[in-house]
């Protein structure tokens, strides 16, 4: 088959383009073992309050983990409990959340920790907080009437 | 009267299309555009905690 010269060299730019953003996501999920936030665990939504974690909001230390503090949320119309957090910088959270009613949104504006929040189903996301300041903790699942008033803060501060 | 053009000899020119230079060119802008705003994507998701 003929081919162009200059056919072969965008063809074989393209196809290594391709492989080298499919490895990157490769090693992300298979090596740094990356995935979805909420990723298989589930819970009953008419008995989170009584389940833990979900019955101590908040954020815990924990011992013997590959993080150092446990950060638990449950969102429900039209709010986030707990509704103001913090925490110390450096420290390495995974923060857990769920949802009582309806979907919600969970999004540390201006951060990676961006989470859909469904009924039944537990969303994790393990990050080390390195940065200080407040964040703002917003919904951005419609829920209701209520939504653009649905809010909480994670301050991280110097300890 | 009217001529016959039968015999006339007119050559059509032929463009030649085997340069591919503006193809390459267009191809690799795009190209660089996609790995750019890829990167910077990238970057911006590393740095964030």
């Amino acid at each position: 088959m003929h081919m162009h010269k200059l056919e072969k060299v965008w063809l074989i730019f393209g196809i290594s383009c391709l492989i080298i953003f499919l490895t990157t996501i490769g090693v992300s999920a298979f090596y740094l073992g990356n995935k979805p936030p909420s990723c298989l665990l589930t819970i009953d939504p008419e008995k989170v309050d009584q389940q833990a974690p979900f019955n101590k909001p908040g954020l815990h230390k924990v011992e013997g983990k590959e993080w150092d503090y446990e950060l638990v949320y449950v969102a429900s119309a039209f709010s986030y409990n707990p509704g103001q957090v913090e925490v110390p910088l450096g420290a390495k959270v995974k923060v857990i959340a769920t949802t009582k009613d309806v979907i919600h949104g969970f999004e540390v504006a201006g951060t990676n920790i961006n989470m859909m929040l469904e009924p039944g189903y537990i969303s994790e996301y393990t990050t080390t907080f390195d940065k200080a300041g407040e964040y703002l903790i917003v919904c951005n699942e419609y829920c209701g009437s209520g939504h653009h008033l649905m809010f909480s803060k994670i301050e991280v501060v110097k300890k | 009267m009217a001529k016959v053009e039968l015999k006339q000899k007119q050559k059509t020119e032929i463009e030649d299309s085997s340069s591919l230079k503006g193809t390459l060119a267009s191809v690799f802008l795009l190209g660089f555009f996609i790995i750019i705003t890829w990167l910077s994507v990238y970057f911006l998701f590393v740095d964030r905690f």
